[in-house]
């Protein structure tokens, strides 16, 4: 068949249509992936703007901005959609689009899944944002430690729209997780041994198992939470034989492993940029590795460094202490390979590039105040002070906000066909990095002072407004720098230069394919033979049958898990609403559950099972088979 | 590298004509739901042992009595059998029996909430939910296995109206196998509630 009969077959069978239908009832990773992206990005301008009004209250001593309820909801609505809703989909947003163009299938294992997943994280996020807006906020902080989060002290909606969005936002992350894992573990491109794969995989692969293992634990104590607080049962009262410490044992189980979920896509993503702007392969290819592997593994076993200050055993406090350190050995590893990288290529000095080494740098700074704080007595001196505020901002700013800016310009091209502008947003990178360091550094110095967090103001004999006042201006620096990137992604959107396939002269799969990419993406699956397939010239196996063409149906190539030997052809699934409506009649359910609906959250189950059967019955796909 | 591209196509299985229909992905995912499911299981359980923790007794007053969770752990077990019965029989082809034993399995699990119900009944004499955290926590464990139960039932609902059990080129691949994994465990659930709940709390020393 020539290449061209066989791209239009594969374009029939695979293009979504540019109807309201197909917006709704998309199923391609292309799509969902961008989808998450742009909901991810909105919610860190939500945010970012409450974190903005808490600033703007700090900047002098006895502010009165803000009732001290307000500014309560504030801190806890910013943490949690920083937390929750930016920085974990944001980064599943990248893994969404490029695990299947990486791994050189043509879509995710389970599309109609994926489908299923942005929708529930979004309705899922409209459900905690009622909150808010009904006027019943949550007002517990990030992680609502009991007994503040009962019924006697917090009366209401409000940690109920916590829990049960948190809840179902969960469901919507262990199913990106499985999707993910089904897709790296089983369709990777022929050849692509595991021991070839992009680092970006090894990091989704790392945090999509922590998921699995982890979100139960917030599950659970969300439910515990809901039972305690609308049915009095007793899970964390004392005087009935709870234990408050039940939440933070639970909360922080699946605490800790989570700040590896929203950190480890990000370092897997600086493993990709770095070396492509270094010209040249990653050093320590398996170090890197298994060093993420083993950030998930050993993830597990320091959450008590969270609750270092409640009492207990020293054996307990040395054991977790140590686990705590010997994490900070495995992102040395990585971090030595980067540089190594750097100092043994020649270096491109682009936006990403910048990005990427502006995150490295924070991300040291932030590492070591982390050391600092994990060695004991250190911590019972630091704890609730701004110098945890400084170190979880230098953390995640560094290890998150920065690499996805690092992705963004290095990825958008290949997203939108067009280049953003280098000049703009070199500008933007070094307004924001100021801005960062001059808006967060004196946290540190502020919270040595002895200044808390999480209160609405200070006193004005305490000496602490000067600092604040340069704090706030260089919040509202980043902020800025953060807008000029905004206005270039619009800008370049009309104006860019065109990209092409490679504008970067990269060596993963995904630049193989026009920008943006091809419904089906590629012609013929392609075969992997090294870890770099398009820096290293090697004889592409031959396909005189065109049996990796594929173009008689939705279908894929299904490899084995360690060596990708070719097994079998997977049939995709057409376009469906059904996703989507379960996602919706899911939304309903826990909305019902808030306002105690017991009759619509029956009706709303029953429609959800009967929409899982629809979604599961035997349906033909698009083609012949 | 000529082996890159030759896919092993057995003659009797569904195929594209060159390639093999792949037909795991069912498993892989009720594999990785199980293990998620298991995790839950395994912190409700920490949780009971995280609030017995500073107890003097645990279960509080006398533990749980052990005829009924035994009898349901009995109906649960064979039905587990009945339904690897069905995988054999699916793998023999004979379909019309396999549905059988769906069916003889949901009749099963209604069986096992039955009894629950009744041992509900009976606890509830002494223990609900709101009289303390033991209370709390012994009624969310069983409680949450019962949803499994239910949800395992459905599944088996949805099996047994479902046209094909065979080897079938379009997509769900194996549902017999996919149920089945799901309600073995369970199953396996119900043995480690009976153990940890039920049993070990009758050997407890209390000192004196």
């Amino acid at each position: 068949m020539s290449t061209l009969a066989a791209e239009e077959q594969l374009t029939r069978l695979w293009e979504t249509p540019k109807t309201i239908y197909g917006w709704f009832a998309s199923v391609d990773h292309k799509d969902l992936g961008i989808r998450y992206l742009t909901t991810a990005f909105i919610f860190l301008i939500i945010g970012g703007v409450e974190a903005l009004i808490m600033r703007l209250q700090l900047t002098h001593a006895n502010g009165a901005l803000l009732t001290p309820e307000a500014y309560n909801e504030l801190f806890s609505m910013h943490g949690i959609t920083m937390i929750f809703w930016y920085a974990s989909p944001i980064l599943s947003g990248f893994s969404v689009y490029l695990v299947p163009l990486m791994t050189g299938a043509r879509d995710v294992a389970y599309p109609r899944l994926n489908s299923f997943t942005y929708w529930s994280f979004l309705f899922s996020g409209i459900l905690l944002y009622i909150g808010p807006f009904t006027g019943q906020a949550p007002h517990a902080g990030w992680f609502s430690y009991m007994p503040y989060t009962n019924i006697v002290y917090s009366p209401g909606h409000g940690m109920d729209f916590y829990a049960l969005s948190l809840i179902m936002l969960g469901i919507s992350t262990t199913g990106a997780a499985i999707n993910f894992i089904a897709t790296i573990l089983f369709f990777r491109a022929p050849g692509m041994a595991i021991s070839k794969m992009p680092l970006f995989l090894y990091s989704t692969l790392t945090i999509s198992c922590t998921i699995l293992f982890a979100m139960p634990a917030l599950t659970l104590a969300c439910v515990f939470l809901e039972l305690e607080r609308r049915w009095g049962m007793h899970f964390f009262g004392s005087a009935s034989g709870g234990s408050p410490l039940l939440w933070q044992q639970l909360f922080w189980f699946f605490g800790h492993p989570w700040v590896y979920v929203i950190f480890l896509p990000a370092t897997g993503m600086i493993s990709i940029i770095i070396p492509v702007f270094s010209r040249r392969p990653i050093v320590g290819y398996p170090y890197v590795a298994m060093s993420t592997v083993l950030t998930g593994v050993v993830g597990f076993s320091v959450w008590l460094h969270h609750m270092f200050t409640v009492g207990m055993s020293d054996l307990t406090m040395s054991f977790f202490s140590a686990g705590s350190m010997m994490i900070s050995l495995f992102t040395t590893i990585t971090i030595f390979a980067w540089l190594a990288t750097v100092w043994k290529g020649r270096p491109v000095v682009t936006t990403s590039m910048l990005y990427a080494l502006g995150s490295v740098a924070l991300l040291v700074i932030g590492g070591l105040s982390g050391v600092v704080a994990g060695i004991i007595p250190v911590d019972w001196q630091l704890h609730n002070t701004y110098y945890v505020v400084a170190h979880i901002h230098y953390v995640l700013i560094g290890a998150n906000v920065f690499p996805v800016f690092a992705g963004l310009y290095f990825w958008l091209p290949k997203m939108t066909g067009r280049m953003m502008d280098e000049r703009i947003g070199k500008w933007s990178f070094w307004v924001m990095f100021v801005g960062f360091n001059v808006g967060f550094f004196p946290m540190h110095i502020v919270g040595l002072m002895g200044m808390p967090r999480r209160i609405y103001t200070y006193a004005a004999n305490l000496g602490l407004q000067p600092m604040n006042e340069v704090m706030t201006f260089g919040a509202f620096l980043f902020g800025v720098g953060m807008l000029i990137s905004i206005v270039n992604l619009f800008y370049s959107l009309r104006h860019g230069e065109l990209a092409g396939n490679n504008p970067w002269n990269a060596d993963g799969l995904e630049w193989a394919m026009s920008s943006p990419p091809p419904d089906y993406e590629v012609v013929r699956i392609p075969a992997v033979a090294t870890r770099h397939p398009l820096w290293d010239t090697f004889d592409e196996d031959e396909d005189p049958g065109d049996l990796r063409v594929l173009s008689q149906a939705r279908l894929c190539i299904t490899s084995n898990m360690l060596d990708a030997v070719p097994q079998a052809a997977a049939t995709m699934p057409n376009l469906s609403l059904v996703p989507m409506f379960l996602a919706l009649a899911l939304f309903v359910f826990f909305l019902a559950l808030v306002y105690q609906w017991m009759w619509v959250c029956l009706a709303a189950l029953i429609l959800t099972f009967l929409l899982g059967c629809t979604w599961l019955w035997p349906r033909p796909i698009k083609g012949h088979l | 590298m000529s082996s890159l591209a030759t896919p092993p196509v057995a003659p009797e299985t569904p195929h594209t004509g060159v390639w093999p229909i792949e037909a795991n992905r069912g498993v892989y995912g009720v594999t990785m739901v199980i293990l998620t499911e298991a995790t839950l299981f395994v912190c409700l359980f920490g949780s009971y042992y995280f609030l017995g923790a500073d107890k003097y007794r645990w279960a509080v007053d006398h533990p749980p009595k052990l005829a009924k969770a035994f009898i349901m752990l009995g109906i649960l077990f064979a039905s587990s059998l009945v339904v690897m019965w069905g995988e054999r029989l699916v793998e023999q082809g004979r379909y019309r029996l396999a549905r059988g034993a769906v069916f003889t399995t949901i009749l099963m699990g209604l069986v096992f909430l039955a009894v629950q119900a009744f041992e509900y009944k009976e606890h509830w004499k002494t223990l609900t939910p709101l009289t303390d955290s033991y209370g709390s926590i012994f009624y969310t464990i069983t409680t949450f296995h019962a949803a499994h139960v239910i949800m395992g039932l459905l599944m088996l609902g949805y099996l047994s109206i479902l046209p094909d059990y065979g080897p079938t080129q379009l997509p769900p691949h194996r549902p017999y196998h996919v149920v089945a994994l799901y309600w073995h465990f369970v199953d396996v659930i119900w043995f480690f509630v009976v153990l940890l709940l039920y049993v070990i709390p009758h050997f407890q020393f209390y000192g004196f």
